[in-house]
């Protein structure tokens, strides 16, 4: 071997370079593993970390027997990333497109979209998500899944549904796509309902996939409790068969039926036309989404009638067999003469239970004038008038009546026969159910109880007592009086079950159109109950705006629906008869309604 | 360093032919021996990390690793054969070798006879897997180089047989390779073969303005190439483009500073979990960095270093300068080869695909390794022990 096979500065400079290049990899290392470490972990932990939340299943909603009338079911969202997907599964789109509903180029489209430009157009950025499909069933996502198409993936979430559809969508409101819940006893019940959200602390991969091995803190969500309603959805289905024919017959501008049971308050079905599908809430008129029940006032008419005669019997002021002269068109009252309403027949003298029977105007009005503006009006508030009900759902209105100075001169005989007065079908049904559960108004409830997961009660709605409005001895006469009204000679003889004591009172008016009263546009309505000496139902039947070519009187238009809820209901509930008692032995005694005499001051 | 310098003494102090422990103890603690237990350790590491960071690819965790353990199964084979060759016989098949490298960096380029893989045609298919034809040509340049400049030695000085002919030489192998495209390996064969041209005295006058004037050509090339000026110009600041252009060296950063000086442990690293592209293969070394920390990064750096160093040692026993070429562009080949990845994975150089030796995912590198360690043993057996007097060991024994 010679010495000098190559230069020594040649070798030595190729050795300084390497050994510079080794010293500045080392330097390099040792800079970003000791000295800039705190600063990169803390983008390490920015880029991994995520708190996820746990989305809570919101509780259901059902009905008394347990039928389920809204529910949470978990759903799929189906996505595909882009970057993932392989050439050979091409020919499994069309597939894919058919399980999911799309058109093909739509998925086509979906899994080409691989990357996205900001808005300033300047970066591009990877797409590793595309949806494809909402709400996909677990079924179908097992069948995509069988398809083994890589890429696609899907995440659950829970989605609301009602399987009822339309039935008692004015009760039970609907969530929106914001997962807001807009109306009824989603919205109102929404506190037991939502349960609660918990999270997570968890590590991702770069694609965003969670490590599961990496989890950190958590707490687990708390599902929210299911409501169950007063509600009976085989009531609510007769309810709502009857609305239908109501309408097919009628074509009302709009219809309410509430059906309640009056010694606890507790609604068994309400419906009102229009109505909508809740699980098309978007595509609904807004119109059609008002619960009429308790948003929209309309002047009672003869079903008013009710306070005027309860208050004068509890005030020991009339009896039953007390009679007015009906054939007077003006009495004198404070030096004054005061004109009285017509009625459409001629009377001559009244009774006060043919005044209530025959629904006579002029009759109600002597009973006002009898009473007086102040203890008229502090009946009517007593029955619930011009305040609202409490049911618990928001949109409720007062209703219309008027404090006594606020009265003209013709408020005193008006009022009785319900006019001047502006009510919700839920008031007036209020109102019946108070006669119906001897004297003592009850909140309309629509709750029982709220339960949760395991079935253990959590709460329960009692029947809330609002106040005693007439004795209970008043209120029995009161349930005769209106037995009158079905029966041969009352004005409401179509509402008659047979073999079943029922009574109620008709309710006819017209209404406003241009600030006068229209002679073609009315409001027919029916409030009655049954069994009258042991009440089990309330039904209240108020149609507005029925087509027909006479007057749409509250006897031929609402009477006979009551009528056919009220046979199907005894059959389903097993009402039975209670036995006729011997006519007059309520209206016989005087002394019956001596005893609250003094009650209203 | 140490050991060799023992061994130096042991042999100075022994009797030549006297061959008792200080020759058994010569046998074992050599250069050869030394490259050998580094390049082992790097391989093992490289093992340990690749099933670690190849997870979460496949189905099956074992599927990378049990493809690499076949290639090193052959790369064992291939190693032993060049340990075994006489090179001085092979000399005489020199521009047989070049003409199968140059006619298979050809036939790469045909379409349907090379494998074209994320529109680079770089591949043959032979049988049990992808061989990628440029990691031999290197050695095939290299070998071919350090045969014509040795039999040129002495008009190693002229322009046209001492510099102009080699510089063409490797020019065409750069050309064909940068014709994949792959341009990295272009660079570093381009790099590999001036610096074996100057070491073999090639004229200063004419190397350095022929080195000056190819780094201009290539930022002229660079500048008009729009993906390759984003590569730098992202590749100059890092943070502003982590989301797009720089996404992967950020990445690669990032777990070198997750990493630590201890490592978050094996199997606890989390870039290659989809954060880190190519995390088995050119960028590797950023999970050791996470997974291992401080101590194994330096180390992997210590073992390249202590590779080149008993090579540079070793040299100085090359009996001519073919075989002083030869293993000098063998161990230009590793050595550059591991400077330029590390750069890239740390960010001090512009991104480029390029494996780290005997760690990275990838049979065809392997292979090559395995022959430059086979050769480093092969010359320790072959090369005579030099005949030095103690007055000329220092700093000159290096270059002899």
């Amino acid at each position: 071997m010679q010495k000098g096979l190559v230069s020594v500065f040649r070798l030595a400079l190729v050795c300084l370079v390497v050994f510079a290049s080794f010293g500045g990899i080392a330097a390099r290392l040792v800079h970003l593993q000791v000295f800039e470490r705190d600063e990169l972990v803390s983008e390490v932990e920015r880029a991994r970390k995520r708190v996820r939340i746990l989305h809570a299943r919101r509780g259901e909603i059902r009905d008394s027997n347990g039928n389920l009338l809204a529910v949470s079911r978990p759903v799929v969202q189906v996505g595909v990333d882009p970057h993932s997907v392989r050439v050979e599964d091409e020919p499994m789109l069309p597939h894919l497109a058919e399980l999911l509903g799309l058109p093909v180029e739509k998925v086509v489209e979906a899994f080409n979209r691989k990357t996205v430009t900001s808005s300033d157009g300047r970066r591009v950025r990877q797409v590793r998500w595309v949806k494809l499909a909402d709400g996909v069933s677990e079924e179908t996502y097992e069948d995509i899944m069988l398809l083994g198409i890589k890429g696609v993936y899907g995440n659950r979430q829970y989605r609301r549904t009602y399987p009822g559809g339309s039935l008692a969508a004015h009760i039970i409101g609907y969530i929106n796509r914001e997962n807001t819940a807009v109306m009824g006893v989603e919205r109102y019940m929404d506190f037991y309902l939502r349960g609660q959200d918990g999270w997570r602390e968890q590590e991702r991969d770069g694609r965003g996939g969670e490590l599961a091995q990496f989890r950190g803190r958590e707490i687990l969500p708390r599902d929210g409790y299911h409501v169950v309603l007063s509600i009976d959805s085989v009531v609510q289905h007769y309810v709502e068969a009857e609305l239908r024919r109501i309408v097919d017959k009628f074509d009302p501008v709009g219809a309410t039926i509430i059906v309640s049971d009056p010694k606890t308050g507790y609604i068994l079905a309400l419906a009102n036309h229009p109505t909508f599908d809740l699980n098309s809430y978007n595509t609904a008129d807004i119109a059609s989404q008002r619960n009429r029940a308790i948003t929209d006032i309309y002047e009672p008419g003869s079903t008013f009638k009710i306070v005027a005669a309860s208050a004068a019997l509890d005030l020991g002021l009339v009896n039953p067999q007390t009679t007015f002269d009906c054939s007077l068109e003006a009495v004198s009252r404070r030096g004054r003469l005061q004109r009285l309403p017509g009625d459409t027949h001629h009377y001559e003298s009244l009774t006060v239970a043919e005044i209530v029977a025959k629904s006579s105007n002029r009759g109600a009005a002597h009973l006002g004038i009898l009473l007086g503006e102040n203890r008229l009006y502090q009946y009517a508030r007593a029955f619930g008038f011009g305040q609202e009900t409490g049911f618990a759902f928001g949109g409720e209105v007062a209703g219309i009546l008027h404090p006594v100075d606020k009265w003209d001169g013709l408020t005193i005989t008006r009022l009785p026969m319900g006019h001047a007065v502006g009510v919700t079908p839920m008031q007036i049904h209020s109102a019946m159910a108070a006669i119906a559960n001897d004297g003592v108004l009850m909140r309309p409830q629509v709750s029982r109880r709220i339960i949760d997961r395991d079935g253990n009660i959590v709460a329960e709605f009692q029947p809330i007592e609002r106040r005693r409005v007439v004795s209970r001895e008043t209120a029995r006469e009161m349930a005769h009086l209106l037995m009158g009204v079905c029966a041969p000679g009352g004005t409401a003889p179509k509402a008659a079950i047979p073999g079943f004591e029922v009574a109620g009172k008709t309710g006819t008016t017209q209404k406003i159109i241009d600030g006068r009263y229209s002679r073609s546009h009315h409001v027919g309505s029916f409030i009655g109950f049954f069994p009258a000496s042991d009440p089990r139902l309330v039904i209240s039947v108020i149609i507005d705006d029925a087509r027909l070519s006479g007057t749409a009187y509250g006897s031929t238009v609402a009477a006979p629906s009551f009528k056919a809820i009220g046979e199907k209901l005894i059959q389903y509930l097993g009402i039975s008869p209670v036995a006729a008692p011997p006519v007059g032995s309520l209206a016989g005694g005087p002394d019956n309604f001596s005893l609250n005499r003094d009650r209203i001051r | 360093m140490s050991r060799s310098r023992k061994s130096r003494e042991a042999r100075a102090n022994a009797p030549r032919g006297e061959s008792t422990v200080a020759a058994r103890f010569h046998q074992l603690v050599n250069p050869a021996s030394l490259i050998l237990v580094c390049a082992i350790g790097l391989t093992l590491l490289g093992l340990t990390v690749l099933f670690s960071a190849s997870q979460s690819y496949q189905s099956d965790p074992y599927f990378y690793v049990r493809k690499q353990i076949t290639w090193l199964g052959v790369a064992l084979l291939v190693g032993f054969l060049a340990a075994r060759v006489n090179l001085e016989k092979l000399r005489a098949l020199t521009w047989w070798f070049v003409a199968i490298a140059l006619l298979g960096l050809v036939a790469v380029a045909i379409p349907g006879v090379g494998v074209e893989v994320n529109g680079s045609r770089r591949w043959l298919d032979i049988g049990i897997g992808r061989l990628q034809v440029s990691e031999f040509a290197k050695l095939v340049m290299v070998f071919g180089l350090a045969h014509y400049l040795s039999a040129n030695l002495s008009r190693i000085r002229t322009f046209w047989r001492g510099f102009a002919l080699p510089l063409a030489g490797v020019g065409v192998f750069c050309l064909l390779i940068l014709l994949e495209p792959d341009f990295g390996t272009a660079m570093l064969t381009g790099a590999v073969g001036t610096t074996m041209m100057l070491l073999a005295g090639v004229r200063l006058l004419y190397l350095v303005p022929s080195v000056l004037a190819g780094a201009g050509l290539l930022s002229l090339a660079i500048y008009l190439d729009p993906v390759r000026l984003a590569r730098i110009t992202s590749f100059l600041d890092v943070e502003a483009n982590r989301s797009d252009g720089a996404y992967q060296l950020w990445q690669a950063i990032l777990a070198f500073g997750a990493g630590g000086v201890e490592g978050v442990g094996i199997g606890n690293g989390r870039q290659q979990m989809a954060f880190l592209p190519e995390a088995h293969t050119d960028f590797i070394f950023a999970i050791v960095g996470e997974e291992l920390g401080l101590t194994f990064t330096l180390a992997v750096v210590i073992a390249f270093l202590l590779i080149f160093l008993a090579g540079i040692l070793h040299l100085r026993r090359a009996p001519n300068l073919f075989q002083f070429l030869l293993v000098a562009g063998s161990l230009l080949l590793l050595t550059l080869q591991a400077i330029i990845n590390l750069g890239v994975v740390t960010g001090l150089l512009p991104t480029k695909g390029m494996s780290l030796p005997f760690i990275s995912y990838g049979g065809s590198n392997l292979l090559l390794m395995a022959m430059i360690v086979g050769l480093m043993i092969n010359t320790q057996t072959a090369w005579s022990r030099p005949v030095l007097r103690d007055s000329e060991r220092g700093l000159k024994e290096v270059a002899i």
